[in-house]
């Protein structure tokens, strides 16, 4: 089929069902609709910025029914009033210049909104409407039916109005403006020009000097101080203690200069020396607007769920108000809030999010139903046995390892060095003030000023956030975003990793069905093609995609009986679909590999067998992976695809299969207390426990935008055979941090060598310092972009 | 906080882009006359308002107030406009400051070619102007930030922080720059308050400004809007645009001095101003990489469309020029290229490419747009953009050329390193003649381009139907304040007026604290005063202003440099100290003639110490003397008698600026000039040929003529440091 | 030399105001989204025709681009 693009969405069309309308094709009906409602409203240059921006739009009746519940949405406005209500929606589909030019004409579409403004890097959008005139349903409609559906949680429904930390952007603004002006106006007494008109001006521009070093000293560099009295109060040495005696001891020693005239003081490299450490502070808190790394289960949750009540009428409840024995009504695709047990006959839910398994497991009336679920086919009836806090899967949040995540500080890098290097200073100091003091007071001071300027860590302390917040940024390029900059250091201390096996070494996009037995020609296949359409058991729907396109014919009649497989007529033959058991055809059953017998007329065909497809590049990545790394494949599955990984992956890996959430979480706990650094590499929510509990937790997310559960990275899927890649690359990180300390304390060395025998006046002092810290940063950021480049 | 309907204002764009061309043609035309000057110095002789000197501020003024500041004016009013989604804040205001300005305009294209300037470049315009100017722009400011405040989207694009910039800084330049006292309210006539090298430093510190908030502020605001709208493409990194302006509008502030390097500017001030201009090449670069990198994706159409050509020039050119700028201030780079056509080179590569071509790819965009058709020919665009181009070249690589002859013929010696080897000023500028024409020809290529503009932007407007007003529909800026969405009643009343009251205070400010604390620190000025240096008199002090209305300071300078090759040529270097009384500053920017420093020392062979029939004849018929010379024939000087009505008001307005002027020297002034003048005439007398032709006027003899006032002062220069031969 | 108190006191003076004005745009949330105005200063609101919104037939929006 000639591969035309649906001028909406630009996806294959699907030659039988293309639709033209205004001489353009669409890939469907939803596409035309919206092709047209942008028409009507003189909306079409919606597709002069970008080509095929759109997405088809999902049939969501019943979806949002919640949102006429008053309470639920004075929860989700951001303001409220009479007459004006705002709301800011997270839409996972702006992507590019024509949806922000789509969300912000709303108001053409819908007469009561009055404006919306998109936030493109947070992909929301912040729509202000009349409620008299219309609802946030309706505005929640209108969005989906132009192919936006926004993604509303329970996250969303308990998080309040964040308020944006913007202190540190005025610090360095008040910090550049005072350094900028200091280093201009010592700039005429650098030169030592010996002119009349320099000591005209020597007062007025010291006094000037002062004046604008003030602000710096106390405002921007606040923060200093604090996080070095917490430290010395906690008794742990961190490197803000020797940062905030450097500055204190400058600015003293230069008021103490230009009192007395002894010379100019350093107010230029004390204020330098704020700006640039702010600046490293700025570099290093390197946030993904898009991303959030602490969701749990809340954000994958909806907010409401439709309760049947004893009188029949259905009534949208919130999830949090649902007791034990309510009636809950569970449409397609939406999600099953609590345990329950099912009272409707029967139903197909997708736990492969939950537990891991790949198929749909079906289920008869009375059956448990468990939360977390995905309900496929038609509208389904349960009741409810435990409350959302109680039900099972969120007991894995109440395990203890989520509550000691918050408080369990990694000790970082720098802290580590300046454990040593911050009594070491302090000593030094000491000493030789004490054994200056009785030859010559001047020197005495001279010396041990000098030696606390020179020696101040700027160049130690500035080293891991370039260093870091570069790497974060190489890593971003890359499609792998990490929480902060500590993770990288994480990254590089890793010794073991434990995959898991859905979802992170498996794509469940396609998985790839082989058939074996004898050929069907093209007549059984479309045969075959209209009698899968009927059912919609999971299989029969992947087997129906998979089978290529055949013109539609009536079924005569059609059975399907649960567990077994369907039994049908079509054109006087007829067709029998379904597992071994069911065409009592007994076919030897080498590994109980899910299978779909072929029987038409009686003949037994052969059969189409599903075993989900590795992820491209697996067997290169494990091999040269277990060259550094012993490797674990831990598994919620059924061992089915045991004898395949044994083949596949390199002869050391240890897999473990049938592992419930808690198991998983266990087995790393018990990898840790054997000393092992574990990195767990998940996706679905099942690996949250064994995320939160490993060191490091990187979790694969087919698309970056939907759910991914509480972890320290996220790695686009598309990039997992580059893991390899991004384990070396943060060694050599290290190895750049430890090569730069190195540099730095020679600077220190050199330096307090010089300053010890008080050789060193403070003004040499001083500029070394600026040097020395440029060299660092400039050091820094070429090694890692070389690393990076090396493959 | 329904959904309004209201219309753009186009009018006043149409307006001030009509008066952009019209002023732009007239301005360059006016160049051109000049560069023909050069070529045929007499070629307009006989008539004083069309001479070298009195043209080239009205050249300056033309090109950058009328042409850049018109197209500035139209792109700001038409980008602010739709980026505020709102119509300008008043009518009234838009009108009242667009037929200020013209009026403006007009009254300088009358005064400087009679002669009223204030010799301060880029600031000539006498002070009734300036007041003028002034108000004007007050008004500009109100306009623009009612507009803001007005606005409907609440977010400020980074163009309009430009915008803001520039009326804030050039608000500031202006008016510490313009502080003159006038001799008199009814005349035009005023000193500068500064003097001598004081003068020099604020003149060049708004100098410099200048270029950075009229010439480039604006036009990279105009920059981030019309690039990505004629690309339809977002601008390459908003949030370097943000860096970028904030750091530009922190240096650029303080990088005046660079001007003045190895004057007798203090060194520590030179070191400030070259330290500063190297820092300025990081955010110009930063703006030049943003506009460039927002074609990415769009390069084919750069082929085709004329506008984005002339975009992508004038972008390029403003990168050139911001490199060489730099460049430019290092020391020992300015040693050679300062009072060369070197400078000229960079000026003119600045200004008709960044300038220029943005403006024309401005205008080419607009003019379709506000009269709903198609530009009237595409293919006369093109081609007015390669003519342009190859003017830019044919004018720019000339005068570097010349740039560098010039400098290093001045300061070549003799093999055996004694005597200089052009000891005679005019072999270096004859050496230059070709390079002359060859600039000639560019400005012509230039202008014609231009010429091909305003042919194709009449057909434009003819054809299409000018839209007056355009309706556009936006919804108003939501009233709720962020502060009042975290409920904070403290803060509404100030969010609703905070950037804008504060500039306006802090303007106030300065005006206010301007009037008290200025006399006091100017008059005790503690230059080292050089107990030789004297005072002006009377008939120096009126030859000094006939210097000043004839523009002499175009071609000369009076400043020498303390390199061996000027101490050898002119005699010894200047000191602070010698311009104490000089208000305003003579020291020049371009030394197409010699220098006139020393112009009174006795003594050196070539240059100074002719006498005064020396002058008398070179003024009355310069080529007679040495027929390859180029200063025009200043004949009106000979016949018009000198007004000595204004004499003694002007040393009383001098000693109101702190010159020693006794009340004797001011009422025995009149005396004192006669008795000097009569010591010039008869030395003059002496000559036969003169005698001939101008002893028998006893009607205005010949001691009461300008040329003896410009003689004595001529014959002043330099001479009080000196010991008499 | 005494006009550098005076220039440098206007510059200091004005560098502070642009402070006031950076300090008060952060505040006032202008920078928090940095992609989005690049994109939206590019869309049109001017009303090319007269024409009621309901008509069905699509309208050609002269577009220079």
């Amino acid at each position: 089929m000639d591969a035309e693009n649906c001028f909406h969405c630009g996806n294959e069309i699907i030659k039988k069902d293309e639709i033209v309308y205004d001489e353009k094709k669409f890939c469907c009906n939803g596409c035309k609709t919206v092709y047209e409602i942008f028409s009507q409203n003189d909306l079409t240059c919606y597709y002069d910025f970008q080509a095929a921006p759109g997405a088809t739009p999902q049939d969501i009746q019943g979806k949002y029914d919640f949102l006429d519940n008053e309470e639920i949405v004075t929860k989700l406005l951001e303001f409220q009033e009479r007459t004006t209500h705002i709301v800011s929606l997270y839409i996972p589909h702006i992507h590019c210049s024509s949806c922000i030019w789509i969300l912000e004409n709303l108001q053409k579409l819908q007469p009561g909104i009055n404006a919306s403004q998109v936030n493109f890097g947070e992909k929301k959008v912040r729509v202000t409407f009349n409620p008299e005139q219309t609802s946030l349903k309706d505005i929640v409609y209108l969005l989906s039916s132009i192919g936006y559906e926004p993604y509303i949680s329970l996250e969303n429904f308990d998080e309040g109005k964040k308020k944006i930390d913007r202190t540190l952007i005025y610090k360095i603004g008040v910090a550049f403006f005072c350094f900028g002006n200091i280093m201009l106006l010592s700039f005429p007494e650098y030169f030592e020009v010996e002119e009349y008109w320099i000591d005209q001006y020597r007062g007025f521009f010291r006094w000037l000097i002062f004046g604008l070093s003030l602000p710096t000293f106390i405002y921007s560099a606040s923060g200093y101080y604090v996080s070095a009295w917490k430290s010395m109060k906690s008794g742990l040495l961190n490197i803000d203690i020797p940062i905030a005696l450097g500055i204190v001891v400058m600015f003293v020693r230069s008021t103490v200069d230009i009192v007395f005239d002894y010379g100019q003081g350093f107010f230029d490299s004390m204020a330098g020396l704020i700006f640039f450490m702010l600046l490293g502070k700025l570099f290093q808190k390197k946030t993904y607007d898009f991303l959030s790394f602490e969701r749990d289960y809340k954000s994958y949750f909806p907010i409401a769920i439709t309760k049947v009540l004893p009188n029949g009428d259905e009534e949208s409840v919130q999830v949090y108000d649902i007791q034990k024995g309510d009636r809950l009504l569970i449409r397609n695709q939406e999600l099953i809030p609590v345990d329950g047990i099912l009272i409707s006959e029967k139903a197909s839910i997708d736990y492969s999010f939950v537990t891991g398994e790949a198929v749909p497991i079906e289920k008869k009336s009375g059956d448990k139903v468990f939360a977390g679920g995905k309900q496929m086919g038609k509208v389904i009836e349960m009741e409810v046995l435990f409350s959302v806090s109680q039900s099972y899967l969120t007991q894995l949040w109440s395990n203890d390892v989520f509550q000691k995540r918050v408080e369990q500080q990694h000790k970082n890098i720098t802290d580590r060095i300046s454990r040593y290097f911050t009594p070491a200073l302090l000593a030094l100091a000491v000493v030789s003030f004490t054994y200056w003091i009785f030859i010559d007071v001047q020197t005495a001071f001279n010396v041990f000023t000098a030696i606390l300027i020179v020696a101040c860590p700027c160049a130690l302390a500035l080293t891991a956030p370039f260093t870091l917040g570069n790497v974060l940024r190489i890593l971003g390029k890359r499609k792998l975003y990490l929480k902060n900059a500590l993770v990288v250091e994480q990254l590089a201390k890793v010794d073991t990793i434990v995959f898991d096996k859905t979802g992170t070494i498996t794509t469940n996009k396609k998985t790839a069905i082989t058939y074996e037995g004898t050929e069907l020609n093209a007549s059984e296949l479309r045969l075959l093609k209209n009698v899968l359409r009927g059912s919609n058991h999971p299989l029969s729907r992947r087997l129906y995609d998979f089978i290529p396109n055949q013109e539609k014919i009536e079924t005569t009649s059609f059975e399907e009986i649960i567990g077994k497989g369907i039994f049908a007529e079509i054109e006087g033959n007829t067709i029998k679909l379904g597992s071994s058991q069911f065409l009592k055809t007994m076919t030897e059953n080498t590994h109980k590999k899910t299978k779909v017998h072929v029987e038409i007329n009686g003949v037994y065909k052969g059969s189409y067998v599903f075993n989900n497809q590795y992820r491209k590049g697996l067997e290169e990545l494990f091999s040269d992976l277990a060259k550094h790394y012993n490797l674990v494949v831990l598994s919620g599955d059924n061992d089915g695809e045991r004898r395949i990984l044994e083949k596949m992956l390199p002869s050391k890996t240890t897999l473990v299969f049938n592992q419930k959430p808690e198991q998983k979480l266990q087995y790393i706990e018990q990898l840790q207390k054997e000393g092992k650094n574990v990195m767990m590499v998940g996706d679905g929510l099942n690996d949250a426990g064994a995320l939160a509990q490993s060191n490091l937790g990187l979790s694969i997310s087919e698309n970056v935008n939907v759910f991914s559960p509480a972890c320290d990275g996220i790695l686009d899927a598309t990039q997992f055979d580059k893991i390899a890649f991004f384990m070396r690359y943060s060694k050599n990180a290290m190895k750049t941090i430890y090569m730069s300390f190195g540099l730095s304390l020679l600077y220190n060395v050199v330096g307090l060598s010089y300053a010890v025998t008080g050789a060193l006046d403070p003004i040499v002092a001083a500029i070394i310092m600026p040097l020395s810290t440029i060299t660092i940063v400039s050091f820094v950021t070429i090694l890692t972009n070389l690393y990076a480049g090396k493959k | 906080m329904e959904k309004q309907q209201f219309y753009y204002d186009n009018k006043i764009v149409r307006n001030f882009l009509y008066a952009s061309i019209v002023f732009g043609v007239v301005g360059m035309l006016v160049g051109l006359i000049l560069a023909f000057l050069f070529l045929f110095p007499n070629l307009t002789s006989g008539i004083s308002f069309l001479s070298f000197g009195r043209l080239r501020p009205l050249h300056t003024n033309a090109v950058i107030f009328a042409f850049v500041g018109n197209a500035m004016f139209a792109g700001i009013y038409y980008s602010m406009q739709r980026l505020l989604k709102a119509r300008m804040f008043s009518d009234l205001l838009s009108k009242i400051h667009f037929w200020g300005w013209q009026l403006i305009i007009v009254a300088a294209a009358i005064t400087l070619p009679l002669g009223y300037s204030t010799s301060k470049e880029y600031a000539e315009l006498e002070w009734p102007i300036d007041i003028a100017i002034a108000l004007i722009w007050v008004v500009f400011g109100i306009n623009m930030i009612g507009t803001i405040i007005k606005r409907r989207e609440r977010h400020i694009y980074v163009a309009i922080w430009f915008y803001i910039a520039t009326f804030v800084t050039v608000a500031v330049l202006h008016i510490f720059n313009s502080l003159e006292l006038p001799v008199s309210l009814s005349g035009m006539k005023s000193y500068s308050i500064y003097a001598g090298v004081q003068d020099a430093l604020v003149q060049w510190w708004y100098g410099h400004n200048a270029v950075a908030f009229f010439l480039t502020t604006p036009f990279l605001g105009m920059m981030y809007y019309f690039v990505p709208k004629v690309a339809n493409r977002p601008v390459y990194s908003y949030r370097l645009s943000i860096i970028h302006f904030w750091s530009l509008i922190f240096i650029y502030i303080w990088a005046g001095p660079h001007h003045l390097l190895y004057t007798a500017l203090p060194d520590w001030a030179q070191n400030l101003g070259v330290v500063f201009s190297v820092m300025l090449i990081a955010p110009s670069w930063g703006g030049m990489i943003n506009g460039l990198l927002t074609l990415r994706g769009v390069w084919d159409k750069v082929r085709t469309d004329a506008v984005l050509k002339f975009f992508v020039v004038a972008i390029t050119g403003y990168g050139m020029a911001t490199f060489e700028g730099p460049m430019l201030s290092l020391k020992n780079v300015n040693a050679i290229a300062h009072f060369t056509d070197w400078i000229i080179a960079h000026v003119h590569v600045g200004a008709l490419a960044w300038n220029g071509f943005l403006s024309f790819g401005m205008i080419y965009w607009l003019i379709p747009r506000m009269t709903k058709t198609k530009l009237f020919s595409e293919k006369l665009a093109n081609f007015h953009f390669w003519i342009g181009t190859l003017g830019i070249i044919l004018y720019a690589l000339p005068m570097y050329v010349a740039g560098f002859t010039q400098a290093s013929m001045w300061k070549q010696f003799k093999p055996d390193g004694g005597a200089l080897q052009y000891g005679n000023f005019l072999e270096t500028v004859t050496e230059l003649m070709p390079m002359y024409w060859m600039r000639a020809v560019g400005g012509t290529l230039y202008l014609v381009g231009v010429i091909v503009l305003v042919y194709n932007v009449i057909r434009t407007v003819r054809q299409g139907s000018p839209v007056e007003n355009e309706l556009a529909e936006a919804p108003a800026l939501a009233v709720i304040s962020p502060s009042r969405l975290k409920g904070e009643k403290l803060h509404s009343w100030l969010e609703r007026k905070p950037v804008q009251f504060m500039i306006l205070t802090t303007v106030a400010i300065l005006i206010g604290g301007l009037i008290q604390i200025l006399p006091t620190i100017l008059v005790k000025s503690n230059i080292p005063t050089i107990s030789s240096v004297k005072p002006y008199t009377p008939l120096e002090l009126e030859g000094r202003d006939l210097y000043i209305r004839e523009g002499c300071v175009g071609c000369h300078s009076q400043m020498v440099r303390p390199f061996r090759s000027e101490v050898e040529r002119y005699g010894d270097y200047s000191k602070a100290g010698e311009f104490v009384y000089d208000h305003p500053f003579l020291w020049g920017s371009k030394r197409t003639g010699p220098d006139l420093a020393r112009e009174g020392v006795k003594g050196k062979p070539f240059n100074g110490g002719r006498d005064d029939v020396w002058h008398f004849n070179h003024m009355y018929d310069p080529q007679g003397l040495n027929e390859k010379s180029i200063m025009p024939r200043y004949q009106w000087l000979i016949k018009n008698e000198l007004d000595k009505s204004t004499t003694q008001d002007k040393m009383r307005t001098m000693v109101t600026l702190g010159v020693p002027y006794s009340d004797a020297d001011i009422n025995n002034a009149l005396k004192h000039m006669d008795e000097q003048a009569t010591k010039i005439e008869t030395n003059l007398l002496a000559n036969p040929e003169i005698k001939k032709s101008f002893g028998g006027q006893t009607a205005s003899p010949l001691k009461d003529r300008e040329i003896v006032a410009l003689i004595a002062y001529l014959q002043r220069l330099g001479t009080d440091t000196q010991v008499k031969k | 030399m005494s006009v550098i108190y005076l220039l440098i006191t206007i510059s200091i003076v004005v560098a502070i105001v642009f402070l006031g004005a950076f300090i008060q745009a952060v505040k006032s949330g202008q920078y928090d989204d940095d992609y989005t105005p690049s994109v939206r200063m590019l869309f049109d609101d001017e009303i090319v025709k007269k024409e009621n919104p309901n008509k069905l037939i699509q309208t050609e929006k002269q577009k220079s681009i």
